[in-house]
């Protein structure tokens, strides 16, 4: 069986936050338990990879959002891997141009995203800069805290075919509504930074076994406990 | 100075402003809550609101900005003015406080010197332009930094652009970085320029042009394939160890601070110092005076520990920072207030893959972040949040590396007697 893919897409465009963590950890968190895997890094102007497993967006800039979204659709490739079953997992600006519509700007011009998600975001009331605190129910109906940093000046709507990925207790999340991010098929945009995936791996185990299509034995996690119960702590307080 | 120029009852205000300022920056010391600097600025600023206009005017002003560099480059070029030109001519905030409260306290301590060599905080740019009306302005780099407040890299660029518009040809010779093409952008509108190739490490924040955001060329050179915004021929460049001037000469500048990065920032002085008249070889010979700037590289004792005090404020500063380490174990220091970033999500755009072999202990307040960082880059660690706690258990590398955020390395100096 050929390594399992994790493409990084357009680190130079999206990834100002910190967001290539969420591949380190994805990467990581298979070769800990003996499982082959690739990182594939990809960059505007090269073929993105057909043949991930998982596809990874991160943060950036207005101006970044527009280039990245322009060399997507020119390449193509991405909406064939999602197709074909591909997980997509993109946060903030990734997020936002996942979905149908966004707005870049002064001016707030309404520019046409990847349509990969059936969200919509606009300029909200007040920009959302701080740690962030949701919580997240798994498939198997077990309940999860994700912590991260959000900072977004957009705010994001679903539409009819989306589901909101978790509930907020502390932050803004996608509008003010109480719910943050998305969730259509094995799509997923949220908002929190962090990196997200390092400091919640739950759900970057989750995104592992729907990529994978089965269970993964879990992985000692006290170091990382520690760090979720400080930043638990910290939000609440 | 010609206090003349400035109209008496501002004078008389600004008078009794720095006397309070004084005042409590001397409770401040006595108080040992540092150096007072900030304090002094703070009552002198709330007292006479107009004291940066007013202590700016009658001065020739050399300013430095950037991500980046900005309080080395400025001690580098306060050491170059002061050798060429005296140092009872001149002020500097030496201390790095680079806030307009912070740059009228150190000139309200001089007031007699005419050149001041001001450490300028990004958002403060414009206003020095329209205000201090400098003769030479330095523009080092633009790179991510406290995201959580900086939301975009660019408009800073777009900030400072303006300002030099404005000022027109009454504006500054601006020193500027032509490897940075966010810098090279900002500095198109100054009425005169001159480029220093620094040979830039860092690349990460110049994807887009900034003029009309296409994905720009890096071959070596970069250069943006839709608009005619490309890199300057400079007329200094850092080669290796070495500067080249623009007579062709080539320069070893024999720095006592470490580092690639200190070449490009001395590269960036030198230019400075020359434009405004310093021979360059007085002002090389000025510049290897400077050993620690506002305590970067200062080696103190702590206890039973001898350790050598790293600054790095941002991922571009950490690639700076961490070829110079060289002790093992080595102290690695992290907090999260306002002055470090909210945000450590930077810790993953950090490459600690680079220490692998090396041990090392997590300090701060967000030790434990940096711990889990560690883990996925393989790097052997400890996490000993406390300062003192994590150099005693460093102790044994002669001395012992730390590297901090900006928060904990203020403690350290602190601690040390420092500052």
């Amino acid at each position: 069986m050929s390594a399992t893919k994790i493409v990084l897409v357009y680190q130079s465009l999206l990834g100002i936050y910190g967001d290539r963590g969420n591949a380190m950890v994805l990467r990581a968190r298979l070769a800990w338990r003996g499982i082959d895997v690739e990182l594939a890094e990809v960059e505007p102007g090269e073929p993105v990879p057909v043949d991930g497993s998982v596809y990874l967006l991160g943060g950036g800039e207005d101006a970044a959002q527009i280039s990245a979204v322009k060399y997507l659709r020119a390449d193509g490739n991405l909406f064939r891997a999602v197709d074909a079953g591909a997980v997509l997992f993109a946060v903030c600006a990734g997020y936002q141009i996942t979905g149908k519509t966004f707005t870049v700007g002064d001016n707030d011009e309404v520019i046409e995203g990847l349509g990969l998600l059936d969200v919509e975001t606009r300029r909200g009331s007040e920009r959302a800069v701080g740690e962030i605190l949701t919580s997240w129910t798994r498939p198997d109906g077990a309940a999860s805290l994700i912590t991260g940093f959000e900072n977004h000046g957009g705010y994001t709507y679903l539409g009819a075919d989306a589901a909101p990925l978790a509930k907020v207790e502390v932050g803004i999340g996608n509008n003010g509504d109480r719910t943050e991010g998305a969730v259509q098929g094995r799509v997923v945009g949220t908002y929190p930074h962090g990196p997200v995936l390092a400091r919640n791996p739950d759900l970057a185990d989750w995104l592992l076994e729907l990529a994978l299509g089965r269970r993964l034995d879990p992985l000692p996690s006290g170091e990382i406990d520690e760090l979720r119960q400080q930043r638990v702590a910290f939000v609440r307080h | 100075m010609t206090s003349d120029a400035i109209p008496l009852p501002s004078r008389a205000r600004l008078r009794v402003a720095t006397w309070a300022g004084e005042l409590a920056g001397a409770a401040s010391r006595a108080l040992g809550k540092g150096s007072g600097a900030s304090v002094r600025g703070q009552v002198l600023t709330r007292l006479a609101p107009n004291a940066f206009r007013l202590l700016l005017r009658g001065r020739r002003v050399l300013a430095v900005s950037g991500t980046n560099g900005k309080t080395t480059t400025n001690h580098l070029l306060a050491a170059a003015i002061r050798a060429g030109c005296g140092d009872a001519r001149l002020v500097t905030n030496a201390d790095g406080a680079n806030l307009h409260y912070g740059i009228a306290s150190a000139l309200s301590q001089r007031r007699r010197a005419d050149i001041a060599v001001l450490e300028t905080d990004e958002r403060v740019v414009s206003d020095m332009i329209a205000h201090g009306k400098p003769e030479v302005l330095v523009f080092l780099n633009f790179s991510r930094d406290q995201l959580d407040r900086h939301h975009e890299i660019k408009s800073l660029g777009k900030s400072w652009r303006a300002a030099l518009e404005s000022a027109g040809s009454a504006g500054p010779v601006v020193i500027a970085n032509a490897d940075d093409p966010l810098v090279v952008w900002a500095a198109q509108t100054a009425a005169r320029v001159v480029w220093v190739d620094t040979a830039l490490l860092w690349s990460a924040d110049a994807a887009l042009c900034p003029a009309c955001g296409a994905v720009l060329a890096h071959t070596g050179r970069w250069d943006c394939p839709e608009c005619p915004l490309t890199q300057p021929e400079a007329s200094y460049r850092v080669v290796g160890a070495q500067i080249r001037l623009p007579d062709g000469r080539v320069v070893d500048p024999q720095l006592n601070v470490p580092g690639s990065f200190n070449i490009s920032n001395a590269a960036m002085a030198l230019a400075a110092a020359v434009s405004f008249g310093v021979d360059t070889d007085v002002a090389l010979a000025g510049m290897r005076e400077v050993t620690s700037p506002a305590g970067r590289y200062a080696t103190a004792v702590f206890g039973q520990t001898t350790a050598r005090l790293l600054l790095a404020k941002n991922p571009a500063g950490w690639a700076e920072a961490l070829p110079l380490l060289s002790s093992d174990p080595a102290v690695l220091a992290i907090d999260s207030v306002a002055a470090d970033g909210k945000d450590v999500s930077w810790l993953w755009d950090v490459e600690y893959e680079k220490l692998a072999g090396r041990k090392i202990v997590c300090a701060g307040p967000r030790a434990q972040d940096l711990a889990v960082r560690l883990s996925y880059a393989g790097v052997e660690h400890t996490v000993v949040p406390q300062l003192q706690a994590a150099l005693d258990a460093a102790r044994g590398a002669a001395p012992t590396d730390v590297i901090a955020t900006y928060t904990p390395f203020q403690a350290l100096l602190k601690m040390a007697g420092l500052r």
